[in-house]
């Protein structure tokens, strides 16, 4: 009782100066994202598990977005900004399409996307974004960002919460680092890998995160866009993939140019 | 400033056929600044037996020092070598001492356990633990130190069950240089040692120096 | 109020009860009483050519600037008060580089058209208390030629702010003889060098002084080279192969 009251004199002295209520904007809702250019085609991959410290909040939330019939984004970060994020992107590129009678360009999708972000610098939208695609001269191409627009054009990258876990592996099996190739052997290319090695590659990544990293799991998403004229056999019909895994062609949202968009999906560990 | 970054350093093990491997980097840092590069993290109790140290580098001087006496003592008692699993619980409990002012070090355990009668093929021991001593024996790799997340990814990714000296060789440098590639406190050289039955083969990487 | 005829001459905003803004009309008519302007598409690129009026022996003939370049690959020939393309093409510019900042490709040449007629149309409009930024329509017509990815092009925009996309133009106090002329003489598939001379030979037509070096300007934009006003020496050869 004493040291009530004692505390509570303390207070009194205390209220005399203002007090501040500090709201915190933002939060971290975990997941890992994942992108891998090939020569005509370019994998975009995320999770689907949304947390909040270590409470699921659901097993499936998308984090991986088709914009145009060429281009795939991937969001990680604070899911409400994300989702805010691509909302915006999506309306700009309306816009655009309305305004240029065109669809926007993977490139200037990529350089729309860093102004958008630039725009909130001192306010910035908490999310790591990839975006994946097809370039106009039809190679497979992943732009990946930083949360106030800082951005390049790689041949993959892993953004969120396993991407200490996953990228220095993409290194590795993506661009051949600390791999020399065999005297006399052709030298190793990065983004030049086919699309079942990717598609391999991008599985066993999440899986590992999913094994290591509690803010990883549930549900995989990858993004399977290909240039125009490119076959698709090595990704649609009987046995091209994994067991437990599924594939379905996404419609067109333009014009339907020829590229081609695909949805691969496949469970991850729930626990 | 988290003590267990001040040096920086990391250190692998993993399980092979018949084989264990343990691998280090070489550098030592006081926090962004290189200091050292060849700084090894890993030791041997003998020819069946290595450990590694990342964490506080001055720590790493004197527990390994403080084990030398230790080994040296249960060797002359028990006029036998001390066998992983028993190494790891001597390290463990030396630790766990040092509960409240514990030494800044997550050691890895590798080594071969010699063939006995109640066992005649013994598997290959790998094991890990936290600053106090809180054990942890994994069946296929044991990671510690400021690359410790790049280690598990890289690691996950790569290792396989039952590789042969050389694979497991591959294996290990692989992981170890790409993960420290992507770890701004390791890297600056590496040491892989992979123990087999009859030799223990010791190799030094060339790794990035930035 | 009793509202004449001519009060509908007053506001710039206001329609007469036949469904005419006199002001944009009036504007339209300055246009005529300007030099005369053409533009000419070919599929190797577009052709502007202007007539410059030397009133004077003692004006500077290269100071009068008719032909303006918006972006490497867009430019603008004008005809009316030139005075108000500045502004056009100020805008235009503006648009094109923020275009570029944005999208990191060149705007479309439509596109750009577009936005200097959005500005066209801006006249008399004010946001609450302030002020009109412009109180009366441009003066002016520009011809603008660009090449994008949907090849060379030209557009004709008025202060009405339509625009309209044309092989070959005329705009200017001789326009409707040289637009006559660009009918019989034009043809789809004419080279860039048969597009200078026509250009050329055109406004010789309509032109009261005789047409040299001095009172021409010629500029283009190709697929290699974007936008070039064409210097002396390039512009007194053209001028040597007109026919006579």
């Amino acid at each position: 009782m004493a040291m009530h009251a004692e505390r509570s004199a303390a207070l009194h002295e205390l209220t005399s100066a203002p007090i501040q209520h500090a709201f915190n904007p933002y939060e971290d809702n975990g997941g890992t994202i994942l992108a891998i250019a090939g020569k005509d085609f370019s994998v975009i991959a995320g999770d689907t598990r949304q947390s909040q410290g270590y409470s699921i909040q659901t097993r499936y939330a998308r984090k991986v977005w088709q914009l145009t019939d060429r281009a795939v984004l991937a969001t990680n970060g604070f899911a409400a900004d994300g989702n805010n994020f691509v909302k915006k992107v999506k309306q700009r590129l309306e816009w655009y399409e309305h305004a240029h009678h065109k669809q926007m360009p993977l490139k200037s999708i990529a350089r729309m996307i860093q102004t958008i972000l630039y725009g909130k610098r001192f306010f910035p939208y908490y999310v790591y974004n990839i975006l994946g695609g097809i370039e106009e001269d039809g190679t497979g191409a992943v732009y990946s960002y930083d949360p106030v627009g800082t951005y390049e054009r790689e041949s993959c990258r892993a953004a969120g919460a396993a991407q200490s876990i996953l990228q220095p592996f993409l290194d590795n099996q993506i661009y051949f680092k600390n791999q020399t190739p065999e005297p006399g052997a052709e030298p190793f290319i990065p983004g030049n890998l086919p699309l079942s090695t990717v598609l391999a590659l991008v599985v066993d990544s999440f899986t590992s995160a999913t094994e290591r990293h509690i803010e990883v799991g549930d549900g995989l998403e990858v993004y399977v866009v290909m240039k125009k004229g490119r076959p698709t056999d090595d990704l649609v019909g009987e046995g091209k993939l994994a067991p437990g895994m599924a594939v379905e062609e996404l419609d067109a949202l333009g014009e339907g140019d020829g590229e081609k968009t695909f949805l691969v999906t496949r469970s991850l560990k729930r626990d | 400033m988290s003590i267990m970054e001040y040096n920086g350093g990391s250190v692998v093990a993993m399980v092979g056929k018949d084989c264990v491997a343990i691998a280090t980097d070489m550098r030592l840092g006081q926090q962004s600044i290189g200091v050292a590069h060849n700084f090894e993290k890993v030791f041997p109790i003998n020819d069946k037996l290595y450990y590694g140290l990342p964490g506080l580098a001055s720590d790493v001087y004197s527990l390994r020092e403080h084990l030398r006496f230790r080994v040296n003592m249960y060797r002359m008692k028990e006029e036998r070598e001390i066998t992983p699993k028993t190494f790891t619980h001597l390290l463990s409990s030396t630790l766990y001492e040092k509960r409240f002012g514990p030494w800044f070090l997550e050691p890895v355990v590798a080594g071969l356990p010699a063939p006995t009668e109640m066992e005649p093929h013994p598997k290959p021991f790998i094991s890990t633990m936290d600053t106090i001593g809180c054990i942890t024996t994994p069946k296929d790799f044991a990671v510690a130190g400021t690359a410790t997340d790049k280690l598990y990814g890289v690691a996950e990714g790569l290792w396989e069950p039952d590789l042969e000296p050389e694979d497991l060789f591959e294996t290990i440098s692989q992981t170890l240089l790409n993960a420290v590639d992507r770890d701004a406190l390791s890297g600056w050289g590496a040491v892989v040692h992979v123990i087999t039955h009859d030799k223990v083969i010791t190799r030094t990487l060339r790794s990035r120096m930035d | 109020m009793f509202l004449t005829r001519s009060e509908y001459d007053r506001g710039v905003n206001t329609f007469s009860p036949e469904g005419r803004l006199f002001q944009v009309e009036y504007a339209m008519e300055a246009i005529k009483l300007g030099s005369t302007t053409v533009g000419i598409t070919t599929p190797e690129g577009t052709v502007l050519a202007v007539e410059k009026r030397v009133p004077s022996p003692l004006l500077e003939s290269s100071s009068i600037e008719k032909i303006m370049e918006i972006d490497a690959h867009i430019g603008c020939a004008m005809s009316g008060l030139t005075a108000d393309a500045r502004t056009m093409v100020d805008h235009a510019r503006v648009t094109s580089q923020m275009h570029a900042f944005t999208y990191d490709e060149s705007i479309g040449v439509e596109s750009c058209t577009q936005a200097v007629c959005d500005l066209a149309l801006r006249f008399g409009e004010s946001v609450e208390d302030d002020d009109a930024l412009m109180s009366r329509p441009f003066g002016v017509a520009l011809l603008i030629a660009g090449i994008d990815e949907k090849g060379p092009q030209l557009y004709h925009t008025d202060p009405s702010g339509t625009f309209v996309r044309y092989d070959a133009k005329a705009i200017g106090s001789g326009s409707d003889a040289a637009q006559q002329s660009l009918q019989d003489a034009f043809h789809k598939q004419m080279t860039l060098v048969e597009a200078h001379t026509l250009a050329l030979k055109v406004l010789k037509q309509v032109m009261e002084e005789k047409l040299d070096e001095n009172n021409v300007q010629l500029a283009q934009v190709t697929r290699e080279h974007g936008f070039e006003i064409l210097g002396e020496t390039e512009l007194k050869q053209v001028i040597e192969g007109i026919p006579a």
